[in-house]
């Protein structure tokens, strides 16, 4: 119980105070000597030109080396191509190590609801103490990305101090693009990339990169079944959501500042939340060589992930003359065109668990299920000039295959030491739904006004937060649906310092249950909202 | 046939007293090397724009040139050689808020031109590329130089009398003294931040 009481501590301040990561890249701003709102209206969101930049690899769309104030250092005269294949493909390295680095630091109040959670801990135990207001240091980030000519691109960010004082980092992205890579198939220009490594999913809008203190809630969303007592039970336990970076390969195409774009990743899967390093064999080497593990397994599972994405932009521009260009001219410089842009995403995985059961004669076996899984969605953005308004939906499924014994009768969830499952038969799905609509308003060039919406409708997490069970992505929320409305204003000090305010009011939760005299099932009773207020101060050079 | 010699000797006389009474204003500016400009307030000299627009080119993300110096009533043709929109405005002319305008933001290859009809110095911005930066001094006159190395400048044909010399140079104070032009006449400044 002491350790359930732990965890639901630590869940609820990684729930409530984990900061998303988000970069600029200073290191372009040295090689190209300008500033970061080239690319950024209030960093790290991209404007028009910095989509055009990402997409072209991390160069100019044309004419990049005319731009380069720091030359990059050749690897090879370009002649060198003539030899081939007997000599190395020519490439080059930036002129200036690439490096960036970020800080940021929070200043953080919480509602006077905060010792509510405190009733939890069994008698006799002193609760942890959540203080009314709080200074915290963020993360330590470096980051480095360009092009090594051939137009292969890479980028790599790793938070450095994620884990606290002297603790252990964290890699976020670590990859290789390959752009335009159709050419060698003579496909059209900019109709195929590929890109292999770690990378964020090509979300519809990026949580890696956000301009936002707080986590969208339907990307942090994992799906966790329905087991308390009384209710209909669900074996799912897929911790998989879109927060997280993928290993695998992705192929894509089109722009994101214009016309078509589409992706297709196949990605490990690993539905069980277990981490690389602990998933090792002192019998099989990992790819480091090592006989007993070296890094070890990012996946869980044999199957991989596959992860699409389409989207259209419609480019509303009114202006004849700039509809073409990469940005809209306007008697006070570039800005982005008025569009609307329409997508749809989708991702498909199998969640695997494995049981010790038995087979039909006894014999003790490891059953395994392949629970198929899928999210799937649709998005839309509306630029007009300064103000940007966007949003998503998304539906989540997860295959509920529940454990039989011999006789062919359900085995009660959780499976314990005692269960002797047999099979597995279909239950009822566990789903859920939901999204967020966001509105960011550049008022002036350093200030952006924000106001977010997020939704998430999962029944299943009510019904285990019945049970007050801290597994669950949301703890105790006191409704199947959780909504959150999160008014925002960012400043930009310089264009490499920002200063952000938030304020979160957050979903109802409930500490209280009683059992209805009539149902004779649980139900949650004094709802109470955990709204916080959190200041942000972030710098990059 | 008396009355043309008359003439052109009065012309000459004329001719002679302006020449002796033409001076030279020169001196040493402390705090800056070259490139600092000097410009000297002489209402009887006349200022000679260039028959063709001058050009302040967009190119690799900068203003080429830096400094330009034009007298007054020029013409200058903002050309955008970059592959990406530039946008040129400026916020006054000599400190006067009023004179702030702003040409727009245009493609590689266009330019805009403008005729600068006041004197002072412009300050260019690209607010497209906020770290873009160049300055245009518009001079009153044909009456300026700019500094050498070692910061010393020479002005001639500056007529006798009391006179403004101004200096100005980037990101020092812009400084002016009243100065008794007679001859070959000294005025020695020092900049400061």
């Amino acid at each position: 119980m002491r350790i359930k009481s732990q965890a639901l501590w630590i869940v609820m301040l990684l729930a409530v105070f984990c900061p998303v990561l988000s970069h600029g890249i200073p290191a372009f701003s040295r090689q190209y000597q300008t500033s970061c709102t080239t690319c950024h209206l209030d960093f790290p969101k991209l404007n028009d030109f910095g989509k055009a930049f990402k997409d072209a690899g991390f160069k100019f769309p044309s004419d990049d080396a005319s731009f380069l104030k720091i030359p990059q250092v050749m690897l090879g005269a370009p002649a060198q191509k003539e030899l081939f294949p007997h000599t190395i493909w020519p490439g080059a390295i930036p002129g200036a190590l690439p490096v960036s680095l970020r800080m940021n630091t929070f200043f953080q109040k919480t509602g006077g609801n905060r010792g509510n959670f405190g009733s939890l801990v069994p008698a006799g135990t002193v609760p942890p103490f959540i203080p009314k207001t709080d200074f915290s240091a963020g993360l330590f980030s470096i980051f480095t990305a360009g092009n090594f000519g051939s137009d292969i691109a890479f980028w790599v960010d790793d938070d450095i101090s994620i884990a606290g004082q002297n603790g252990n980092g964290g890699l976020g992205d670590g990859y290789l693009r390959f752009v335009n890579v159709g050419r060698i198939f003579k496909l059209p220009t900019d109709s195929l990339h590929l890109r292999a490594g770690r990378f964020e999913l090509d979300l519809p809008f990026t949580q890696a990169r956000s301009i936002n203190i707080s986590p969208y809630d339907i990307y942090t969303q994992s799906n966790i079944g329905a087991v308390t007592t009384g209710f209909a039970q669900q074996n799912v336990n897929n911790l998989f959501n879109f927060a997280g970076g993928s290993n695998g390969v992705e192929i894509s195409g089109g722009h994101m500042y214009g016309g078509y774009h589409y992706s297709l990743a196949i990605v490990d899967q690993n539905t069980s939340g277990v981490g690389q390093g602990a998933n090792t064999s002192p019998f099989v080497p990992s790819p480091t060589g090592g006989s007993n593990g070296g890094v070890g397994f990012a996946s869980d599972a044999n199957f991989k992930d596959l992860y699409t994405r389409f989207s259209y932009r419609f480019n509303l521009e009114r202006d004849k003359a700039s509809r073409n260009a990469v940005q809209a001219a306007g008697a006070t410089g570039p800005r982005d065109h008025t569009y609307l842009n329409l997508g749809t995403f989708s991702f498909y995985g199998r969640s695997v668990q494995r049981f010790s059961g038995t087979d039909l004669s006894g014999t003790p076996i490891v059953l395994t299920t392949r629970e198929p899984f899928y999210r799937a969605g649709a998005d839309f953005s509306f630029n007009y000039r300064t103000f940007n308004i966007y949003g998503l939906f998304m539906y989540g499924h997860d295959t509920n295959q529940l454990p039989v014994d011999i006789t062919g009768t359900l085995v009660p969830l959780p499976l314990g030491p005692t269960s002797a499952p047999v099979g597995f038969i279909h239950g009822t799905p566990a789903t859920f739904t939901g999204g967020f609509i966001q509105t960011d308003y550049l008022v002036l060039p350093w200030m952006m006004a924000i106001m977010r919406w997020d939704a998430v409708n999962s029944g299943q997490d009510r019904i285990n937060g019945l049970a007050q069970s801290t597994s669950t992505p949301f703890v105790l929320p006191f409704r199947s649906t959780r909504n959150r409305f999160t008014p925002g204003v960012q400043f930009l000090i310089h264009a490499n310092i920002k200063a952000s305010f938030e304020y979160q009011f957050r979903p109802q939760q409930s500490v209280t249950v009683i059992t209805n005299p009539i149902t004779g099932l649980p139900v949650a009773v004094q709802p109470f909202r955990t709204n916080t207020a959190v200041t942000a101060l972030e710098w990059v050079f | 046939m008396k009355l043309k010699y008359l003439v052109t000797l009065l012309f000459a006389l004329l001719l002679g007293t302006q020449l002796l009474t033409a001076g030279t204003v020169s001196g040493k500016v402390a705090g800056a090397g070259a490139g600092t400009v000097v410009w000297v307030d002489d209402p009887s000299a006349k200022a000679e724009p260039p028959s063709k627009p001058l050009v302040m080119d967009q190119k690799g993300l900068l203003f080429v040139p830096h400094l330009l110096v034009v007298p007054v009533g020029s013409t200058v043709e903002f050309l955008n050689s970059d592959n990406v929109q530039h946008n040129v405005f400026w916020t006054g002319i000599g400190g006067n808020k009023k004179l702030g305008h702003n040409l727009g933001t245009w493609p590689k290859g266009e330019k805009r031109s403008f005729k600068f009809d006041n004197p002072g110095v412009v300050s260019l911005l690209c607010n497209v590329h906020p770290e873009m930066s160049a300055y245009i001094i518009v001079v009153p006159s044909s009456l300026h130089a700019t500094t050498d190395a070692n910061g010393e400048y020479t002005i001639q044909n500056v007529s006798d009398g009391a006179h403004t010399v101004t200096v100005w140079r980037e990101g020092m104070k812009q400084q002016s003294k009243q100065v008794n032009v007679s001859g070959a006449t000294k005025a020695d400044f020092t900049l400061s931040k």
